[in-house]
């Protein structure tokens, strides 16, 4: 369990990231971070791994304030992946790369071996685990630095816009990957502008705006919230968007639907006259 | 980052002063002036009297306290330059020649530092191009100097990105230490290529090249201060190298410390 108590960053003393931010994460939760470009969602996710340490405010694991830790003592727990994936490539093969991660955190060289194949499967790179990280397209290059994060299997995951740049069927491989760890009970935090991807994934959802915490809740209610969306500077679900136009004939049907579950059966009640 | 702090010295300030309105022709001759005097002697005296004469001007560039800023972080180097030039020389007063080398050295990096601490770098690359440099290796110029801090920043990037999977950056043994710094280098230069080679395809689909003469809306023009600056730095020069070729030195000049 992570809590925030009101977190304060601001970049070299000056640039206001953060401002009181408090918020607790659990074990085995889905979250997904939103928010306008400069909202301070790179800053949040990197104030639980303590690359950032908090101005003013804590960051708690298991009771224990986590300035009391090192970075790499924070990475055995929680994973974070960034968004530039060449910030993190160094290797000569996919298989190197994520070796790497696992071997710093102490995974024996069976374990290791073992937990790297898997990974590169789940994430469709099974064919390149020879290849050199640098010959690969961007979206590659992405799903192996995802994957030399994933292996390791921290209690807590947090990545920062991890759809970037990945077509339709890797984010559904990318999701099942999560939604498998997440089983496993531990849990996901995901930094994103796709909101599709986060209705269909993440069951709670942080709005962020101006360093501040503005919704955090049920992502249906969230994300189906005009005032959220405009603060986020996002667009209205498309979901949302077809249960308000039902709704301009059929007033029985609610405005804020984010779920094709409950909009089927809303249509089904319709249509079934009662 | 106190290692490179000394590099300072060689950043542009933004700043206004009689230093920073010079044009940067007239700065370049001033500065290689400078610099031929430190390397026409190596006395303790007159290496002494040059440093008199570049303080003077690093104060009016307002850039006394980032100067002093540099030696410090300099200082390592200079007290490694005096040990092992006093140790090891063959010269017959080990101990003033390494103190002469030093300030020297100090001398040297300062007259250059007056011009790259006041010369912005589009001023830089201007000059250069009317100086007869051809603008592609001028604009390339300028473009590394814009990109110095730029790489900085993700240097920072690539360190949170390891430290991030685990990477122990400032802990282990030396040997440890100086194999960590493969996962911070190879990226960086991963990624320096990879944009350089972005730069030059958007560079070229937004035409650059594409005319052979260019016009510049900003056009260097000496003005009576540039002049004076390089009437002056030039009798300097000629005075300087007219003693150190037909006048032999008094000896108060020549001093070193008693052995």
């Amino acid at each position: 369990m992570i809590i925030l108590e009101d977190v304060h960053y601001a970049y070299d003393g000056l640039y206001t990231a953060l401002q009181g931010v408090s918020l607790q994460i659990d074990d085995g939760e889905r979250i997904a971070i939103v928010g306008s470009n400069g909202a301070g969602k790179t800053t949040l996710v990197k104030h639980l791994n303590g690359l950032l340490r908090p101005d003013k405010g804590r960051v708690i694991l298991d009771g224990v304030d986590t300035k009391h830790y090192s970075v790499a003592e924070l990475a055995r727990q929680i994973g974070l992946v960034m968004q530039n994936p060449d910030h993190q490539l160094f290797l000569d093969s996919v298989e190197r790369e994520v070796l790497f991660s696992l071997e710093n955190l102490g995974y024996s060289k069976e374990e290791a071996k073992e937990q790297c194949d898997r990974t590169l499967n789940n994430l469709g790179l099974e064919g390149f685990s020879e290849r050199s990280p640098f010959t690969l397209s961007g979206g590659e290059r992405k799903r192996v630095a995802l994957a030399s994060v994933l292996a390791t299997e921290p209690r807590v995951l947090s990545l920062d816009e991890p759809t970037i740049g990945q077509d339709a069927r890797q984010k559904e491989k990318l999701a099942r990957m999560l939604s498998d760890l997440n089983e496993k009970g531990k849990a996901v935090i995901v930094v994103t502008h796709d909101i599709e991807f986060v209705i269909e994934n993440f069951p709670r959802t942080i709005a962020m705006a101006n360093g501040r915490i503005v919704a955090d809740g049920q992502t249906n209610f969230v994300l189906s919230n005009d005032d959220v969306l405009e603060m986020c500077s996002l667009t209205r679900p498309q979901l949302t968007e077809t249960a308000r136009h039902l709704h301009a004939v059929f007033p029985e049907v609610p405005e804020r639907l984010t779920l094709m579950d409950d909009l089927e059966d809303v249509v089904l009640r319709v249509l079934g006259g009662g | 980052m106190a290692e490179i702090s000394f590099l300072e010295v060689f950043q542009y300030t933004r700043q206004d002063s009689v230093i920073h309105r010079l044009d940067p022709r007239a700065k370049l001759f001033m500065s290689i002036v400078l610099a031929v005097m430190s390397l026409l002697f190596l006395s303790i005296i007159p290496l002494l009297i040059i440093l008199g004469c570049l303080v003077p001007i690093i104060i009016a560039a307002k850039s006394l306290r980032r100067w002093l800023r540099s030696m410090k972080g300099l200082s390592v180097l200079l007290i490694f330059i005096i040990i092992f030039n006093t140790l090891l020389s063959t010269q017959p007063n080990p101990f003033s020649h390494s103190i002469a080398l030093t300030l020297r050295l100090i001398a040297l990096m300062t007259s250059f530092s007056v011009f790259f601490l006041t010369v912005h770098p589009d001023e830089l690359s201007q000059a250069l191009i009317q100086m007869r440099v051809r603008f592609e290796f001028a604009f390339a110029m300028s473009m590394a100097m814009r990109y110095v801090p730029t790489l900085g920043q993700e240097a920072y990037a690539i360190m949170d990105a390891q430290k991030a999977r685990g990477v122990e950056l400032d802990k282990g043994s030396l040997l440890k230490r100086i194999r960590n710094i493969v996962p911070i280098i190879v990226p960086l230069i991963i990624v320096s290529i990879r944009r350089a080679l972005s730069i030059a395809e958007s560079m070229e689909s937004r035409g650059f090249g594409s005319s052979e003469k260019r016009t510049y809306m900003n056009v260097l023009r000496f003005k009576k201060s540039d002049w004076i600056v390089v009437l002056v730095s030039l009798l300097v020069l000629i005075f300087v190298v007219y003693v150190r070729l037909y006048v032999t030195l008094p000896s108060w000049l020549l001093w070193q410390f008693g052995i």
